[in-house]
């Protein structure tokens, strides 16, 4: 047998095992496309963001608790 | 038959008109204006102020987001110059943590100032140090103050002035820097304004405020009249769209995502209607 | 729909042998001629690789509409929990260092009187003193308190929501002039109709020096 087969009859051949990996993929997906996104994002706009320039700030400010602004 | 042929050629020519026109007002429109522009005079285009050029903002680009280090220089522009006239209202001490101050720096900014508090038991009114949580308050208690401190003049509320001009962040740059030393020969200013040609109408009550030095910044960029201007500019259109990094950032995923989902209908659709469109008929006749 | 092209695949030229994937009875009793499709497929077709393509597929449109749809409900969703400003106003910052020992500072949050006392040792004892077992409702000081110096709770009494008084009463906390409870250094319900001790809100020290309510 070969892998396509396999694949096929794990996940395919029934529905109930194909609607599963489809939401769960989607929720895997949904983060894994997050931090991607984010990280060509932030490597984009380097040197512009909020973290990139606030270490230079008065020789950074020593414990910054994450506000949730 | 012949009937929906005749309404057809209807149709074309009646579509043929109504582009003829649509180009014919357009060019008309385009050419009054352009004569328009030619001269200074009441009910031109020129009343409407001088069109500002197109500056290539650091945030211009689709993925572009704001240069922080620009907003925060901006709100040290805004501090020390703008809000001499200029209220903020919208915009409270808990915004700049995270986006240009730190948490420790913007409750400091905020302790300066002082609020109402609740009174106390006697009912006497009481006061007491600013929180993150205030708003920034504004150099007036009222309008009419404002009014009365400025000639008449109400300087507007800065909040949401990026998105509230036509032009945005390119006119207000042009305004700043575009006060000539003195106005053209000519034009006759009412009392108590200045020449400014960005300006609709060509006559502010602001006179300029940025000259070079005014402020010193911390981070040691010299402070010439148009990078304070560029840098309030900066701080000002983050203070109206300060949904703006995150917006783009969603915009990105959005495109990707519904750009994936219609290649992959597309690729659905054919998959589905394949069988029905290669189906074939055949028909033998049967022999006499 | 998978069945469908693997019987258009296969042909329709010899039936009863190729047409095993129907499940119409009259197709199978068919007669007639039908044109021979062979010649569209590839040459090197892997049945299971185009199955499993196709299966990708049609899942990686469901998987993408349910990403998209799962962030549109919690987009509305989180429509429905506190805005920024609210959030940031349901703190209070208090400075301890403002408040001398024995002495109650009542501070406003979230619209409601919070009491705070800097308790004295003599205090603390007091309120440790106290066998729990005779209480209305019983509770150790220990556990209303974090730092047994400060004592932090709501000033609404438990029985009708008046603000008790401090300094007053019977057992030397609080006095709730509406009707008459008593509540001792600790807030406990002592006497009169209260029915609980004075609730106690959610609050941390974020240093030694700064109480933060909320």
């Amino acid at each position: 047998m070969s892998a396509f087969t396999n694949i096929y009859n794990l996940i395919f051949k029934r529905n109930s095992t194909y609607v599963a990996s489809v939401f769960a993929g989607a929720f895997a997906f949904q983060a894994f496309f997050d931090a991607g996104v984010t990280s060509w994002y932030e490597a984009h706009n380097r040197g512009k963001l909020w973290k990139d320039i606030k270490g230079k700030i008065g020789g950074g400010d020593e414990d910054e608790e994450d506000d949730d602004e | 038959m012949f009937n929906s042929f005749r309404s057809a050629s209807k149709r074309a020519i009646n579509s043929k008109l109504v582009t003829g026109a649509v180009a014919t007002s357009a060019l008309t429109a385009s050419y009054v204006l352009y004569q328009d522009s030619q001269v200074a005079e009441a009910m031109t285009a020129a009343e409407h102020g001088l069109h500002p050029p197109e500056y290539g903002w650091s945030h211009n680009g689709m993925f572009d987001t704001f240069d922080h280090a620009s907003i925060r220089r901006g709100f040290q522009v805004y501090r020390e110059v703008c809000a001499a006239c200029h209220s903020l209202d919208r915009v409270a001490w808990r915004n700049l943590v995270g986006v240009s101050h730190t948490t420790s720096e913007a409750k400091e900014m905020a302790e300066e100032f002082e609020y109402d508090d609740e009174p106390d038991d006697q009912g006497n009114p009481k006061k007491r140090p600013g929180k993150l949580a205030d708003y920034i308050p504004g150099p007036y208690a009222n309008e009419q103050a404002a009014r009365a401190a400025n000639q008449g003049a109400l300087p507007p509320d800065l909040s949401l002035i990026v998105k509230a001009r036509h032009g945005a962040c390119d006119y207000i740059f042009s305004l700043l820097t575009g006060y000539p030393d003195e106005p053209p020969a000519g034009v006759q200013l009412p009392p108590g304004t200045n020449y400014n040609p960005y300006f609709p109408g060509g006559a502010i009550a602001m006179g300029r405020v940025l000259f070079d030095g005014l402020v010193e910044y911390e981070d040691g960029t010299e402070a010439t009249t148009s990078q304070m201007a560029k840098d309030v500019t900066t701080f000002l259109n983050w203070a109206a769209e300060p949904e703006h990094d995150e917006r783009k950032k969603m915009g990105l995923k959005a495109i990707i995502i519904t750009s994936s989902l219609y290649l992959l209908a597309v690729w659905v659709k054919k998959f589905k209607w394949q069988p029905i469109k290669n189906r074939k008929i055949v028909w033998t006749p049967p022999r006499k | 729909m998978l069945r469908s092209l693997a019987r258009n695949s296969v042909g329709l030229k010899s039936l009863g042998q190729a047409r095993t994937l129907s499940s119409s009875v009259t197709a199978l009793k068919s007669n007639y001629d039908s044109p021979d499709f062979s010649h569209y497929l590839k040459k090197d077709r892997n049945a299971d690789k185009t199955r499993d393509f196709t299966y990708f597929m049609v899942g990686s449109f469901g998987l993408l509409s349910a990403a998209g749809a799962k962030s549109t409900v919690e987009s509305f969703l989180s429509t429905m929990s506190a805005s920024a400003d609210v959030l940031a106003m349901a703190k209070v910052e208090v400075k301890l260092a403002n408040i001398p020992e024995g002495k109650n500072v009542i501070v406003k949050w979230q619209g409601k009187p919070v009491f705070i006392r800097h308790r004295t040792q003599a205090e603390i004892e007091e309120a440790n003193d106290i066998d729990i077992s005779t209480l209305r409702d019983p509770q150790k000081d220990a556990d209303r308190v974090k730092n047994p110096e400060w004592l932090i709770m709501l000033g609404i009494c438990t029985h009708l929501g008046c603000v008790p008084i401090g300094e007053a009463g019977d057992f030397g906390g609080w006095f709730c002039p509406c009707h008459g409870s008593h509540y001792d250094i600790s807030g406990r319900i002592r006497r009169g109709p209260a029915p609980l001790n004075l609730e106690i809100p959610e609050y941390d020290f974020a240093d030694p020096d700064t109480l933060v309510v909320g």
